[in-house]
């Protein structure tokens, strides 16, 4: 009971955030009847799938403080069990997202065991190669289509299929997305408020404190990872089948874990709006640089000099991002 | 019946022997000070009887139960709560949020969390503190803040690791009156390791001294200004000879 009340409770927020977030809000709702172009339609989509990569890395990496590069790994479980459990037995996505959340947090608990044994830096180079060797794993495994990947052919059936997630618009994908979203947010809403987020918090601070104040911190840490590892394969079951054809070499590549990191480090680790920004910022940049630059000039890289120079920027000027500003600017001003 | 009993403890780092066959045992209601001259070995006893470091021989009962072997959280769950000499914080954490962290031990409810940490804020005098950051305090509301953070998980033994460190003198009169609260008014058995050995004196029941890792004496305040090791040990041998062992 407390922790719907929590979830649904925005009050300790100032009430520009609350006015500006409902506005984003009803803007979110009515977008899809806006006269814009498909391609506007699709950034959007990106916007929203970003924003919970992102809010689900904030878990362990905002609050938690362990920056984890390894998130595609999940990203693709969701999206391969998903697309397998359609194309081979024609289970609907209903069934086959919350299977693939099980199999990627099962995962999750196999990797996570032993990773926080690690700290700091050396943690998020192990999250990265796990990924990488998964990633080749999956490029190798014939039942997964290998480096082909695996396409989900919408001819077979019959769209609007709201089981199986098969739309031939996207406006369909867009809400469905958009609900993920606010329960996203509600969901970080009450987390911020748990005990789980204030021991994450307490952990971040100074681990033999938060060790002497009961706190279990490598089952902590654990869990969190197992969270964020849940948000992930939600939206990578999603991505399966808003794209139809997945290979592990666009949905489990390095750019993909840290992009997603990036969301939450450049709009605010550790806030709730702070992956909202960032996804805001970062994924119209990555659509319209793709668009304008990346096919004409042969500047394919570009995006990724960029995200490499965010960080940078952010790591030296603002650990807490674009949100840490706000924060302190209010600070400021308060007193 | 002794709440904490320290059986023979030895710790090693290496080679160097930072806690040698330490004994001692503490009762209900007690206020016992720890001191000694620096590297004597006092926040490493602190550390190995919270569980933060494996014991290198030894035993630590608590409530009469063996604690030797249980991890820092699990003795911290039996009520046995510290504070840090150093505390780093990032700045994440406002001071009522801190102490929630300590309240969560107990309950999973914020709301109880938050309303036992209303009390304590309000007990040691820090409720108008409650929505700074711990790092924009000066050092000694951070350390009533430690104390405050400790006591939300509401322990029976209390240890305090120099809590009037970097103080001036009217700092420590104040955290010297909230040590004494605490004691008396919440019934906490406390044991607290200083530096500054006036302020030792003044408050403890007894005092045990250490000295290059091991114990050198025990006693009544009185007993231990009188006490010639420890004059020796704090202010070297040629005073004591000059003085005649009077500190």
């Amino acid at each position: 009971m407390e922790a719907i009340k929590d979830a649904l409770d925005f009050s300790d927020f100032p009430r520009v955030d609350l006015t500006i977030a409902i506005a984003v809000l009803i803007f979110l709702f009515i977008f899809p009847l806006l006269p814009l172009s498909a391609f506007a339609m699709a950034t959007m989509i990106q916007f929203l799938m970003f924003s919970i990569y992102g809010m689900g890395w904030n878990t362990i990496g905002g609050y938690g403080g362990q920056v984890d590069l390894g998130k595609a790994q999940y990203v693709g479980i969701g999206a391969y069990t998903t697309a397998v459990m359609l194309i081979r037995w024609d289970l609907p996505f209903w069934l086959s997202m919350p299977v693939g959340v099980c199999l990627a947090v099962g995962w999750s608990f196999i990797i996570g065991y032993p990773l926080f044994r690690l700290k700091g830096h050396y943690f998020a180079i192990a999250t990265i190669a796990t990924s990488l060797v998964l990633k080749a794993l999956f490029e190798v495994w014939d039942f997964v289509g290998a480096a082909r990947g695996l396409e989900i052919s919408p001819i077979k059936y019959r769209p609007p299929d709201f089981w199986r997630l098969i739309f031939k618009e996207d406006v369909y994908y867009y809400y469905v997305i958009l609900g993920f979203f606010l329960i996203g947010i509600l969901y970080m809403n009450w987390f911020r408020k748990s005990r789980l987020g204030f021991q994450l918090r307490s952990i971040k601070d100074n681990e033999d404190v938060a060790r002497s104040l009961g706190i279990k911190v490598r089952w902590a840490k654990v869990k969190t990872y197992a969270i964020a590892t849940a948000f992930v394969s939600v939206v990578g079951s999603f991505h399966a089948c808003y794209i139809k054809a997945i290979e592990p070499e666009d949905t489990m590549s390095l750019d993909i874990s840290i992009l997603i990191a990036l969301m939450a480090m450049l709009g605010g680790a550790g806030s709730l709006w702070g992956p909202i920004i960032g996804a805001g910022i970062l994924i119209p940049l990555k659509s319209y640089l793709k668009e304008w630059l990346g096919a004409t000039a042969g500047l394919v890289g570009i995006d990724l000099i960029i995200y490499a120079m965010i960080i940078m920027l952010v790591s030296a000027f603002e650990p807490k991002g674009i949100w840490g500003i706000v924060e302190k600017i209010r600070r400021r001003k308060r007193k | 019946m002794a709440l904490l009993e320290v059986h023979n403890v030895t710790k090693d780092f290496g080679g160097l022997r930072a806690n040698s066959d330490i004994s001692f045992t503490m009762e209900k209601g007690e206020l016992l000070g720890l001191i000694g001259p620096n590297g004597a070995g006092k926040t490493t006893l602190f550390n190995c009887i919270s569980g933060l470091h494996p014991l290198s021989s030894g035993r630590i009962l608590f409530e009469s139960e063996d604690i030797t072997e249980l991890k820092a959280h699990e003795v911290a769950r039996r009520g046995l709560a510290r504070t840090f000499q150093v505390y780093v914080a990032s700045g994440d954490l406002n001071v009522e949020e801190n102490v929630m962290v300590g309240c969560f031990m107990r309950t999973r409810s914020r709301i109880r969390a938050k309303a036992r940490a209303a009390e304590i804020l309000e007990f040691l005098n820090l409720q108008e503190l409650s929505a700074y950051l711990v790092s924009e305090l000066p050092v000694a509301a951070q350390k009533r803040v430690t104390m405050a953070t400790a006591l939300g998980s509401d322990p029976k033994l209390l240890l305090l690791d120099e809590v009037a460190a970097g103080l001036n003198p009217s700092e420590i009169e104040e955290i010297l009156a909230s040590i004494k609260h605490v004691h008396y008014e919440l019934g906490v058995t406390v044991m607290l390791i200083e530096h500054v050995m006036e302020l030792v004196m003044k408050i403890s029941d007894r005092v045990i001294v250490l000295d290059s890792g091991q114990k050198i004496a025990e006693g009544n305040p009185e007993e231990i200004a009188g006490n010639p090791d420890v004059i020796k040990a704090y202010l070297g041998e040629r005073y004591v000879k000059e003085h005649g062992g009077e500190l």
